[in-house]
């Protein structure tokens, strides 16, 4: 019989039927990979597998300091201000600061008084 | 978001679960709110996929692989990812190398009666005597 102990890490985290063990569908990820340049000429069976996982790790950090904004704010709703504040207060997402800015929120430009959010640890 | 547009990001029910895994029972996530973030998530794909894609067309590689992922993750500043994904490509990679060993075998059926007509060395016999602990890792 299959030894289930090596599967359990990938299937523990399926939440649907449709997107199987993964909670991003991956025929997505894979287009959205395809669309980002003309150099992406093909793409191996794995990657849009472990970007997954990658998006997951970056939804939950995203969210984990927008919801801090939100506390700061003295609100339980978390509002797109709160995700565009925390994109302007982290130095890894200012890749994403011109979508943000584009979105009209008055985070962006009024001077914001952030607190220090440690870096969130994965281990 | 018009459809086309729609159908590049992903999908928003998707990123909005997610979210509400993260956050207490209590808390609330605005419309607006998980828009913006389907809207970050797939940059952050896009961004992620140009820079794996520079190294493979700099090593005049074709194919974005795993590894490449890893490495851009580690070279745009997500450090903590790229070692959470390194450790699930591990797993991942294993899983495919059992998946394949399982098939050989039910592919070779006439091996699998050699294999149990031999009797076994020494050496598989101490394998199987002293199986060594399994790693829960994961």
């Amino acid at each position: 019989m299959r030894q289930a102990g090596a599967y359990s890490g990938l299937l523990c985290g399926g939440v649907s039927g449709r997107t199987g063990p993964h909670s991003l569908p991956l025929a997505r990820i894979k287009k959205i990979m395809k669309n980002s340049g003309e150099g992406v000429k093909m793409i191996s069976g794995e990657a849009p597998i472990i970007f997954s996982k990658a998006c997951d790790l970056f939804i939950e950090e995203l969210t984990r300091r927008s919801w801090i904004m939100a506390i700061q704010g003295k609100r339980r709703t978390l509002h797109k201000e709160d995700l565009a504040s925390a994109v302007i207060a982290t130095d890894i997402f200012d890749f994403l600061i011109t979508l943000v800015s584009n979105s009209d929120s008055h985070a962006v430009g009024g001077a914001t008084n952030v607190m220090e959010v440690e870096t969130i640890d994965y281990s | 978001m018009d459809q086309d547009v729609q159908d590049r990001a992903l999908p928003i029910a998707n990123v909005g679960r997610i979210m509400k895994q993260i956050l207490p029972p209590s808390a609330k996530i605005s419309k607006e709110g998980k828009q913006l973030m389907q809207e970050c998530v797939t940059e952050f794909i896009s961004f992620v996929t140009g820079e794996a894609s520079d190294k493979c067309h700099k090593e005049n590689r074709k194919t974005v692989n795993g590894d490449d992922i890893c490495w851009a993750l580690s070279s745009l500043g997500f450090d903590n990812y790229a070692e959470a994904i390194g450790r699930y490509l591990h797993i991942y990679r294993q899983g495919e190398r059992e998946k394949i060993n399982h098939t050989k075998k039910y592919e070779n059926p006439q091996n699998q009666t050699q294999i149990n007509r031999a009797p076994p060395p020494p050496l598989l016999l101490s394998r199987v005597e002293n199986p060594p602990p399994t790693n829960q890792s994961g």
